[in-house]
């Protein structure tokens, strides 16, 4: 009688076949030769999304080389879980350049030079602000992909024209506007600053209120760590934001403004039913208002930007900016084609032309942009004055993202602001200290 | 049908038998080997691993950079606001959330269960409501999450809970977008989701009830709430243990629902350890940190399931 | 256990006796229909939801188009092509399947040797297998995610499944252990006699008189494993392998909350779930029931 052991041993065989799976090996160093395949990965979505597969696509059709976009919201986790479990995307487009130097000095990106590429012919398409944002610690990891102002806020030119407002050109120009719409009976502002994913709009409007209120160099101390956070120009900036940002003049007040997304924000102004008048956001609001919110605006006239204000005329009118940087994970040919072909000018003229993006390239001219808003913003870009990186997105580790956190609290509680300030001063030290 | 004969390991056998004993052997590591294997390798080295890990600080890509004894620990009770703050009153923190469900999520899904199971014994159509009340066990956290953030929804054209609260002239509340009161708006919603097992339960055990004692008890007089309240209520301490049981370790474990419907916010006013866990370990590299919350995790449930055990244990030489 | 008796009190034996009860039993009625009500309407709101058009669902209330009647399959459309959600169902089904079924053999095997093998230290490993199901899941995923790398799993579906059937052995082998011993000891003896080695025994005697308990966890299992997230989140790297509640979960911030790709995603989320729960309803309740009341 024959014992049937086969079950088990069956099983034992299965487990046996899957250990001996073999996985890739890591590539020593040097640049190996590509396989023809490479994945992008990155948090855009919606429009966004599409107007970069366009570039892919160009980009494969170049150069044979086939390319997979993948997407997700939580950047940083699924990196860490890509990283940890051996299988990093060839490319990724990092949205904040403090992770940038985060994972450079993990030693997690290749930079420029180990891939093969000549980082000085690089950066030439690119003006000194942009390129510093892409090296960390005199190395270049990356190349700026997209860049955007920050410093613009939407309103309906139609509505401006009814109550005869004109273009706020300083902060109580703006006030005033505010004052009135209210006093019509309209919700002057709408904000969108839920949770985790929208809790940079808010930051937004401090580093705008703050740069303009507190001088650049005040701006530069403050998100390098040499500045505290408890400082009494933060609390001034503060104030000031406060003063606008709140139950009275937000539509729905601040716990609607804490419950909803910057995409719904963008609707309470924009959209079929509109609640409010106007959105502080940066260039991208136009992109998406024209694609998801309300295909019917018309530029011009429902639909307009105009620069932030000047609040302390010795400070001038700083332009905060933002920026996406694409670096490369793997060390293969492949990638390095890629972040060589996301730096041409060829590449970002396709981009913009989809009137998505605005694009730090220097090779890119008013003429390749579409649509008014986005060419306006280009502009915007290249004539500022100054130029100030998004502070937030420049602080190192997880500050970045408690900045916005703290911001949420402090418009729901101005009271608290200087507990507030005084623990999330703690955890900057802390955080800067490690970062040295 | 009903032998409750429990094989339990019998004096070792004599002469001619031996070999067959010693077969057995061989035969029991064939069964029980595959799960023996897969459970050492992927859970208990794992646990083992992590508790070492949480000895220790990680860079970003989860690799050990040096070990820092205690310290983790000591931060995390002690200089983490998000995780526990006693600087305030009341106290706030990750750990003060999963307090908030341990009292509310636990005890109304009891009361509730319990209420539906008495109630529905009585109409014609209970199995049509307590088919009703449990359906959402089925579905996911997720999907739970989901369905409640439509409810929620601060627009009242959309959020059925703020239609309501206009109808009656007041202003919509941003249930998830306050911290006042996003807690209690989740809880809420799991409470949706699990009252079905405590009703189930209960109901089951209700009917378990020998009818003589009932019937003595009403025709000597005693009333509906009497009978409920001295006669079953106590009976029924087995299985609300039971059902208090499982949705204590349930609240250990909280993360789907947060992860989906707030993300944590706002700010930090819906976090609970499970989340803080992934959020240290992932969104922010610290994987030792995390992974002293994952022990802390473990040291909350072990309590719960000893007196599980024990409950088990003490089942098994009574019945 | 008592067999059940389902009413608690005298059924009403004139008219007017059950008018009565009827009537003074309204204030239980219109409690159950209220918490009914409550129940039913959040899931039955998103349904709705799912059906009308986009623009619709800004503008006017849900109730209300259950009167206008201009509903849509639209939304599904979308969302199974342009959100993904057809080749996350599939990837469900091939995360659950083998988490399923490997856990569900490897706990069968065990749990019969803990019932009728004897064998030193049999009830003390026992006990610390069952000791095991405590440990949450947060314990293992850091130390599961680097070793899957080592050895080369982190592709693909290997690690998850793997993952899953660590996890879910525990129960299972509780389950199905409690489960085996409650079998007729005389038919195990006499199969014995006749020589059966126990893999026939097992496979014989034991398997075919415990379909109820092996359909209460595999079910249970079933459920588990569609419904997770977390594990999901952690060890399916590549992004065309996302089961459903990881690509529905993209789905909330890439456009905001549009309720009208959200809800129709849910439900594709819910069908399997419900329709499991539906057909084989029994063997779940029994499955929790036995896993916690003994």
């Amino acid at each position: 009688m024959t014992r049937k052991r086969w079950l088990p041993i069956a099983v034992l065989a299965a487990v046996a076949l899957a250990l001996g799976a073999c996985g890739g090996d890591d590539g020593g160093g040097g640049t190996k030769e590509g396989d023809g395949q490479l994945t992008v990965f990155s948090l855009w979505g919606g429009s966004e999304q599409e107007a970069f597969q366009k570039v892919l696509d160009k980009f494969t059709a170049d150069t044979g080389i086939k390319t997979k976009y993948e997407s997700a919201r939580d950047f940083l986790p699924v990196i860490r879980t890509k990283l940890a479990a051996g299988n990093p995307p060839e490319v990724a487009i990092i949205p904040r350049p403090g992770v940038v130097a985060e994972l450079a000095r993990d030693d997690s990106l290749i930079s420029l030079e180990d891939l093969g590429l000549d980082p000085d012919k690089i950066n030439e398409n690119y003006s000194d602000t942009w390129t510093s944002l892409a090296t960390v610690d005199d190395t270049v990891y990356g190349v700026v992909a997209k860049a955007n102002s920050k410093s613009t806020i939407w309103y309906k030119p139609n509505s401006f024209q009814q109550n005869n407002f004109q273009i706020p050109k300083t902060w109580d120009e703006l006030m005033q506007i505010t004052k009135d719409y209210k006093a019509k009976g309209d919700s002057p502002w709408a904000v969108g600053a839920q949770g985790r994913d929208n809790s940079w709009t808010l930051t937004d409007w401090f580093e705008n209120i703050y740069a303009r209120q507190a001088g650049q160099d005040n701006y530069t101390k403050l998100f390098n760590g040499d500045l505290a956070f408890n400082d009494q120009s933060v609390k001034d900036a503060l104030n000031t934001m406060t003063s606008v940002v709140n139950d009275q003049y937000v539509a729905g007040g601040i716990d609607t403004a804490l419950g909803i997304g910057f995409v719904d924000g963008i609707g309470r102004v924009f959209s079929k039913h509109p609640v409010a008048e106007m959105y502080m956001e940066g260039g991208f609001v136009g992109g998406i208002a024209l694609g998801q919110v309300n295909k019917d605006l018309k530029v011009g006239q429902d639909i307009d930007f105009f620069p932030w204000p000047q609040i302390n005329q010795a400070n001038g009118n700083p332009l905060v900016g933002g920026g996406d940087v694409a670096s490369a994970f793997v060390n293969d040919s492949d990638a390095a084609k890629l972040i060589d072909y996301l730096a041409t000018p060829e590449a970002g003229k396709i981009w913009v032309s989809t009137g998505a993006i605005a694009s730090p390239n220097k090779g890119v001219t008013a003429s390749d942009y579409p649509n008014e808003l986005v060419s306006k913003e280009a502009e915007q870009l290249k004539t500022a004055e100054s130029f100030l990186f998004d502070g937030s997105d420049l602080l190192p580790g997880t500050l970045g993202q408690d900045f916005g956190t703290l911001l949420q609290k402090i418009v729901k509680n101005p009271n608290n602001m200087n507990t507030l300030l005084d623990d999330y001063q703690a955890g900057a030290e802390k955080a800067f200290a490690q970062q040295d | 049908m009903s032998s409750t004969a429990v094989p339990g390991p019998v004096g070792r056998p004599r002469g001619r038998r031996l070999p067959f004993y010693k077969r057995e052997n061989w035969q029991a590591l064939l069964f029980i080997g595959p799960a023996v294997l897969v459970l050492a390798g992927l859970v208990l080295y794992p646990l083992i691993n992590t508790i070492v890990l949480s000895f220790a600080n990680t860079n970003g890509r989860l690799e050990i950079t040096r070990w820092v004894g205690f310290d983790n620990y000591k931060t995390l009770f002690t200089d983490d606001k998000d995780f526990l703050n006693l600087e305030v009153f009341p106290p706030e923190g990750a750990l003060i959330n999963n307090l908030k469900w341990v009292v509310l999520y636990t005890s109304i899904s009891l009361a509730l269960g319990l209420l539906i199971a008495v109630l529905s014994v009585r109409v014609f159509y209970e199995s049509y409501i307590k088919a009703v009340i449990f359906i959402p066990m089925a579905i996911s956290a997720t999907a739970v999450a989901i369905i409640w953030k439509f409810v929620y929804d601060p627009d009242p054209n959309i959020g059925s809970l703020n239609a309501v609260i206009s109808a009656f002239g007041a202003d919509p509340i941003s249930w998830y977008g306050r911290a006042d009161v996003v807690n209690y708006a989740l809880i809420f919603a799991y409470v949706w989701a699990s009252t079905g097992f405590a009703m189930v339960v209960l109901s089951a055990a209700l009917k378990g009830i020998s009818q003589e004692v009932i019937e003595a008890a009403r025709t000597d007089g005693a009333s509906e709430w009497d009978i409920f309240r001295r006669i079953q209520l106590p009976l029924l301490s087995l299985p609300i243990s039971v059902v208090a049981v499982w949705l204590l370790i349930n609240v250990i474990k909280l993360f789907d629902i947060i992860y989906v419907m707030t993300g944590g916010g706002p700010g930090n006013a819906s976090e609970v350890i499970a989340f803080t866990m992934y959020d240290e370990t992932f969104q922010n590299g610290e994987a030792g940190y995390g992974a002293a919350v994952a022990v802390v995790m473990l040291l909350l449930i072990v309590p719960i399931m000893l007196f599980n055990i024990r409950r088990f244990r003490s089942e098994r030489v009574v019945g | 256990m008592a067999t059940a008796e389902v009413s608690v009190e005298r059924p009403a034996a004139t008219t007017g006796e059950k008018a009565v009860r009827m009537i003074s039993r309204t204030p239980i009625h219109v409690g159950l229909l209220l918490i009914a009500v409550i129940w039913l309407v959040p899931t039955v709101g998103l349904a709705v939801t799912s059906f009308r058009p986009r623009d619709e669902i800004q503008s006017s209330s849900w109730w209300s188009s259950l009167t206008d009647f201009n509903f849509t399959l639209h939304n599904y459309d979308l969302v199974l092509t342009n959100a993904k959600m057809g080749t996350a169902f599939v990837s469900s089904l091939m995360i659950t399947i083998p988490s399923t079924l490997l856990p569900l053999t490897l706990a069968a095997m065990a749990a019969y040797a803990f019932s009728w093998i004897r064998f030193p230290f049999r009830d003390t490993i026992f006990l610390l297998i069952v000791a095991l199901m405590v440990v949450p899941i947060q314990m293992a995923l850091v130390p599961l995610l680097q070793r899957f790398r080592d050895f080369g799993l982190a592709d693909w579906y290997w690690g998850i499944w793997l993952a899953h059937t660590a996890f879910g052995l525990p129960l299972g082998i509780f389950l199905l252990r409690n489960f085996f011993i409650t079998l007729p000891r005389d038919l195990i003896e006499a199969a014995k006699v006749d020589g059966a080695s126990h893999a026939r025994i097992f496979l014989k005697v034991v398997l075919p008189l415990s379909v109820p308990a092996l359909a209460s966890f595999a079910i249970f299992q079933f459920l588990w494993v569609w419904n997770d997230l977390l594990m999901a989140l952690i060890f399916v790297q590549n992004s065309d392998l996302w089961p459903m509640t990881i690509r529905i979960n993209q789905l909330q911030s890439t456009y905001g909350i549009e309720w009208h790709l959200l809800s129709a995603g849910a439900f594709l989320l819910m069908i399997v779930p419900l329709a499991v729960f539906f057909a084989l309803q029994r063997y779940f309740v029994q499955g929790l029931l036995s896993g916690s009341v003994k």
